[in-house]
């Protein structure tokens, strides 16, 4: 009898969720937040490793001696002649092109010719480093 | 008078079914937890070069750094070239993640070549993050 009225609110109770759900919506929005969060723009020279061997004897190389410009087998280019001349063999069989860089050479030149590279249609652009 | 009194005890116990809302949070929540993968920076200011080509790089990738002066950094730390295939099998884990190195326009070539390679070495995909043009 006595126990009776204890009985009664033992039924109504209930658990407070509204901390729980604050916690939650905390995690949440730091998680929505977290992700995301790094987006990068680049060149991706998409080539699956191949033999080194293939490499030698690729269609169509540039060379980046020192100096700052850009040859091709020899004879100095300009950078915007690049993507033509990647168009013209792009025609003729797949374009896989070598970049052979030598040191002293800027990272920021081997990049524009690689830009250049897939503006003409290139469908692999591989750097070689050569020796000193 | 009995009336009033019933109105306002349904009152005081009124209170919104809260139930879905916990569920729905608790699936995004987890969506988010599963999703969520914590890109480490590499932490050095690059001067990225200027391509035309430029296209939006997968933002769940493994971030390397080459800095003008030809030093390697990831996650914050100076690395050596040949460290960088272990540490992209330790940051991919299970599922391969592609590898974006970010290139100062000032580094040299050779570095950049030869990291390219060991970065691409396990049929990974490299890129190289740039910028685009103005």
């Amino acid at each position: 009898m006595k126990r009776k009225p204890s009985s009664s609110t033992g039924e109504e109770a209930e658990i407070n969720v509204s901390p729980l759900i604050d916690m939650v919506f905390i995690l949440l929005i730091f998680f929505i937040v977290a992700t995301s969060f790094v987006n990068e723009v680049g060149l991706s020279s998409n080539h699956k490793d191949t033999a080194n061997s293939s490499t030698e004897n690729s269609p169509l190389s540039f060379e980046l001696p020192g100096s700052g410009q850009v040859t091709s087998n020899g004879t100095p280019i300009e950078l915007r002649q690049i993507a033509p001349t990647v168009r013209i063999a792009a025609a003729k069989s797949k374009p896989s092109i070598l970049v052979k860089v030598s040191p002293g050479a800027r990272a920021g030149l081997a990049t524009q010719v690689m830009d250049q590279a897939l503006l003409g249609g290139a469908k692999a652009v591989k750097f070689a480093p050569l020796p000193r | 008078m009995r009336k009033r009194i019933r109105y306002s005890e349904d009152d005081g116990k009124e209170s919104i079914n809260v139930s879905p809302l916990i569920d729905v949070v608790f699936i995004l929540l987890i969506f988010f937890i599963v999703s969520a993968t914590f890109v480490s920076l590499p932490g050095v200011e690059i001067s990225r070069p200027r391509t035309e080509t430029a296209e939006s790089l997968e933002r769940n990738s493994i971030l390397f750094a080459l800095s003008g002066q030809d030093e390697i950094f990831h996650a914050g730390k100076k690395v050596k070239l040949r460290e960088v295939p272990g540490l992209i099998e330790k940051a991919s884990k299970d599922r391969a993640k592609p590898v974006v190195i970010q290139v100062d326009q000032w580094a040299d070539a050779t570095i950049m070549a030869k990291l390219v390679a060991k970065a691409g070495k396990n049929n990974t995909s490299v890129s190289i993050a740039t910028r685009k043009p103005k």
